[in-house]
């Protein structure tokens, strides 16, 4: 039967997706960036859209909302995950309100006017059934993947606003965001770059070889020498995992001893971060994330120090926003403290939490 | 090369369709020993919970992220409960992409049989992963694989099998002793041209064929662990229905060693530097293993990734290494140090220490507890005040309060340990009796639906001694001998020495019908393990007869004489045996009558002669005791009588 073949098909897709991301970070996987996991992401959740049974709007939120949680669960450090599918449940609230005729101003967020004036929570919980939301979802969700294959170009174009001639510049690690924007001006202004390392998975050199292929003066740096160089440094420019609610950032570690230094020496520090890297996650839990450190190194002590030794190695850092003078997205550029208001745009309050 | 000149066409299909064969991989899912007796009576060792995952998780989670998609389980011990699980799992899942199919059967005996039965089935079409249902690893094998692929290509199928080796200094830890091995290869080839278990051999015999393999560059490596992880090609399986004594991995690769010239077979090896591999073979490996994944070197496998997808199963990490999952309570002042998982519903007292354990779900734990290594599975209830160290607490445990486990305790399923009582060190309990399997042998290997109701009938209920198990204790103690624990080094040795010496010495030699094997049989083994002389293996004699009856040691001694006279010939060492005697009677004020007797019989053997004894007694002798022992009245006519024979002796000639 088509039904259940489309069924299994869809439920085997999503189990590969799952342990995909599952071995995300380890070498086995595919090293990805995030812009190709909410592709993936996204497109997974339109075949949902698609293939599922579901008859009106509140049993797809519901049916997305589950997939949604596993797909956090599998891999919490991958945020653009939980990002997608929460764009995606406020594009079915968005069709659902167009389909039932009501404006879309009426359905906006809590303002403060609209706590004291109406009474109670909000209207109902999506039952009814529209003929055509299934293919107006269908075409919303077409419209964000537009938008998420041309995040990078976006940022780039900005490029040339922010990086004038002769201007050193210092960034961190590889960002593939990063890398497009700086190429991207470097095609028409001559500048120098310094990359600090990041060590220990040392993706700086990857950085600074790119770099270098598009002619563009590029210095390797390792970390302990952020500070001291920084002085030379006219702007610092470095890309993020995720962007969260409070403008601060949950970026590759190291980031936070530069946002110190650039503080201290007031070198503007600017994120180039498109806009599904926006998490509604406050502020880092105390939860860690720890990446595999190469065993070899501590092998070699052998035995007895081995067992006493604990070997950490975190792989992000929380920047406060204090640090941060100014977001480059898709949409353009913004200073930290607005990035609520941007967030409020994009997700629904109740989807905050999954 | 030569041979696909001749057929353009056919070569080119056959790589193809090599290439498309999907990677198959044969995991045995016993390990054909009984190292984790008396757990494993209950449970075979394969879902063992390692980190509050079966092992056989593990183990499949590694063929599959290597991109295995089709394999064979094999199971003889306990497999319908193995075959249960495996079907509840995610690995049976029609999603899943590793394709499992379980093979049972009683009759499999060791690794060569389920090769054997590999090979009958013709199961495998090409190459193909042999892997032990109880290896944790994370090791990328993908390299290997290719250099695999590349080495059949280039030499029609001479390379039989390669062999992954993780390099490991000696006394890492996660060196396992029983498995430590001398591997001399070839450097550029990687070739294996010498394969020999070390296992703290004094000395060691290189061939002189391996040197004349034509390559000049050798290496000979003591530094490497064995992962038990080997690809093999569909030849491996031939060969051994070809040859009917290869039972285990060791004779193969013995076996094609020797056979090199003949048959031109050849295995080669493939070491990795990073990437974490290891067999649980033992008790002690289970501890390692288990640290290291709380710890995170089998990143990307942790508990809190929950690979094996178990409902509920969830856990958050947090600094230190601490993992806690859903619905867990700790009481008032309680702190988890580091390194510990801690399961689901699982509640903990107030005032508890806990560091570097593994606890299981829905445990409760009293107040005032002290847990440091200890590995307590599922639903256990410790009472207040217990203090646990390095042990092994398996499913449904009681431990009531005030009890300490010293270290290396294990407490098989169900058993209940009494109030305020000490465990001594390596204790093992376990609510199966140990004289149980003494009495059916084969029948344990052949009826896995265990038919309690008929050994309960045939083996009295036996009370259990609350010395052992504390007032209100159930469970039997199982002596050392019975299991293999490995402990320190040295106190393995006496132990072990000792024992078997017991063992052998009780059973009045019965295991062995011929005493000259007993010098061959034994030799070897205690030879190794220790610096021991034959000075000490007097010494045991002696101390074993002096135990017995005077007509039993009289027995034993007519016995033991061809054993004596083998180590007793020059005068020297007759001087060495009497001043061993003297030792062991020395300790023993109540038998020196017997020491008569004994010179006697050994004089009358010709163990002993007279120079030797008298040069003995004349020595001057430093100890009160021993000036004693030669006032001794009847050690004192022994020596009359000696001198007299000795006279006569001379008068004849």
């Amino acid at each position: 039967m088509p039904g259940a073949d489309k069924e299994t098909d869809l439920s085997e897709r999503i189990e590969s997706f799952l342990s995909e991301l599952k071995r995300c970070g380890s070498g086995a996987g595919s090293l990805r960036g995030s812009a190709e996991t909410a592709r993936e992401t996204t497109a997974l959740l339109r075949r949902i859209t698609a293939q599922a049974r579901w008859s009106n709007a509140g049993d797809l939120m519901e049916i997305i909302r589950k997939e949604g949680r596993r797909m956090t669960a599998a891999q919490p450090s991958v945020t653009t995950v939980g990002n997608m599918v929460r764009r995606v449940l406020k594009i079915i609230r968005e069709e659902y309100a167009r389909s039932r005729g009501s404006t879309e101003e009426a359905d906006q967020q809590e303002s403060l006017h609209k706590l004291l004036t109406s009474g109670g929570s909000s209207e109902d919980n999506f039952r009814q059934h529209f003929a055509h939301l299934k293919a107006n979802v269908i075409e919303a969700i077409n419209e964000l993947l537009t938008e998420l294959e041309g995040t990078t170009d976006n940022i780039s174009m900005q490029a040339l606003e922010h990086i004038h001639s002769n201007e050193v510049i210092m960034t961190i690690g590889r960002s593939r965001t990063v890398e497009a924007f700086l190429k991207d001006a470097a095609r028409k202004r001559k500048f120098h770059v310094m990359v600090a390392e990041c060590a220990p998975f040392c993706q700086g050199h990857e950085m600074a070889t790119s770099l270098s292929k598009e002619d563009i003066e590029t210095t390797v740096i390792p970390d302990a020498a952020i500070f001291a160089v920084m002085s030379r440094v006219n702007k610092v420019i470095i890309g993020t995992q995720t962007v969260l609610a409070n403008g601060g950032l949950r970026a590759v570690n190291g980031t936070h001893t530069l946002a110190l230094a650039a503080k201290h020496h007031s070198t503007p520090l600017i994120v180039c971060a498109p806009m599904f890297k926006l998490s509604p996650q406050v502020s880092d839990t105390p939860k860690l994330s720890t990446k595999n450190f190469e065993n070899t190194t501590t092998n070699r002590f052998g035995n007895l120090i081995l067992s006493k030794v604990n070997a950490h190695c975190p792989v992000f850092d929380y920047v406060p926003p204090e640090l941060i003078t100014l977001f480059i997205s898709n949409i353009g550029g913004n200073a930290p403290s607005y990035i609520y208001r941007l967030m409020s745009e994009l997700y629904h309050p109740e989807d905050h939490e999954l | 090369m030569a041979g696909k000149a001749g057929k353009p066409s056919r070569p080119r299909k056959a790589d193809k369709d090599e290439e498309e064969q999907p990677l198959q991989a044969v995991l045995v899912a016993d390990s054909f020993n009984r190292r984790f007796f008396p757990i494993t009576k209950d449970q075979p060792r394969a879902l063992l919970p390692l980190a509050n995952v079966s092992m056989i998780d593990y183990t499949l989670e590694f063929l599959t992220s290597t991109g295995v998609q089709e394999t064979f389980v094999f199971c003889c011990w306990m497999a319908s409960k193995i075959k249960e699980h495996l079907q509840k799992s995610k690995w049976c899942r029609p999603t899943s992409p590793n394709v499992v199919h379980v093979i049972t059967s009683d009759l499999y005996r060791s690794l060569g049989d389920v090769l054997r039965d590999v090979d009958a089935k013709t199961l495998v079409r090409s190459d193909f992963l042999l892997v032990y249902g109880d290896v944790v690893s994370n090791i990328d094998i993908s390299q290997a694989l290719q250099e695999h692929k590349q080495r059949r290509s280039m030499d029609k199928n001479v390379s039989v099998m390669t062999m992954i080796f993780k390099e490991s200094p000696p006394g890492h830890k996660t060196r396992c002793e029983d498995d430590d091995i001398i591997i001399a290869m070839d450097g550029k080839s990687k070739r294996i041209l010498h394969y020999q278990r070390a296992q703290a051999l004094k000395r060691l015999h290189f061939p002189m064929n391996i040197f004349h393999s034509g390559s000049d560059e050798f290496e000979i490596r003591f530094d490497l662990l064995d992962c038990h992880i080997s690809i093999c090609s569909p030849q491996v399986a031939e060969l051994f229905t070809d040859n009917f004594d290869y039972q285990t991995k060791n004779d193969f690769v013995r076996g094609l060693l020797v056979n090199e010239e003949i048959l031109g077979n050849q295995i080669h090896m493939h070491v990795t530097k990073d990437g974490y591999g290891a067999r649980v073979s033992n008790l002690l490996m289970y501890d390692t293993v288990s640290s290291d994944t709380i710890r995170r070197w089998v990143y990307p496998i942790t508990p809190e990734a929950n690979f094996a997808d178990l409902e509920g199963q969830s856990c958050t990490h947090s600094r230190h290494n601490v993992y806690r999952e859903t619905g867990v309570s700790l009481g008032h002042g309680s702190q988890m140090e580091e390194n510990v998982l801690i399961g689901r519903n699982t509640m903990i007292g107030a005032n508890c220490t806990i560091s570097n354990t593994v606890i299981g779900a829905n445990c409760v734990i009293g107040d005032n507890v002290t847990l440091d290594r200890a590995y307590i599975w599922n639903r256990v209830h410790i009472a207040d005040d217990v203090k646990v160290k390095q042990s092994v607490i398996c499913d449904n445990v009681e431990v009531k309060h005030g009890v300490v486990l010293n270290e290396q305790c294990v407490l098989a399923y169900n058993v209940v340990v009494g109030p305020d009582i000490t465990l001594p060190e390596g204790t093992v309990l376990s609510m199966h009796h140990p004289d149980e399997e003494d009495d059916e042998d084969d029948d344990e290997f052949l009826s896995d639906d265990n038919d309690v109701g008929y050994r309960k009938d045939k083996t009295k209920l036996k009370v259990f001694n609350p010395a052992e198990v504390g007032s209100e204790g159930k469970g039997y103690r199982w002596k050392t001998s019975s299991l293999e624990d490995t402990e320190e080094d040295e106190l393995a040795e006496c132990i072990w020495g000792e024992i078997l010496l017991n063992q052998f010495l009780y059973h009045g030699g019965k295991l062995f019908s011929n005493l000259d094997k007993v010098m061959l049989e034994y030799n070897p083994h205690i030879a190794f393990r220790t610096v021991w002389t034959w000075k000490r293996y007097i010494k045991m004699y002696l101390k074993t007869l002096v135990e017995q009856s005077l007509y039993v040691s009289s027995q034993l001694l007519k016995k033991w004489a061809p054993v004596f006279k083998n180590y007793v010939k020059r005068p020297q060492d007759q001087l060495d045996c009497l001043a061993s005697m003297e030792e062991v009677f020395l300790e023993r004020e109540t038998h020196w009558a017997a020491l008569v007797k004994v010179l006697m019989s050994m004089y009358q053997l010709e163990i002993l002669e007279e120079e030797g004894i008298m040069h003995w007694f004349n020595q001057g002798s430093t100890t009160d005791k021993s000036q004693q022992l030669r006032r001794n009245q009847g050690l004192l006519k022994f020596i009359q009588w000696l001198q007299e024979a000795e006279e006569s002796s001379e008068e004849d000639e």
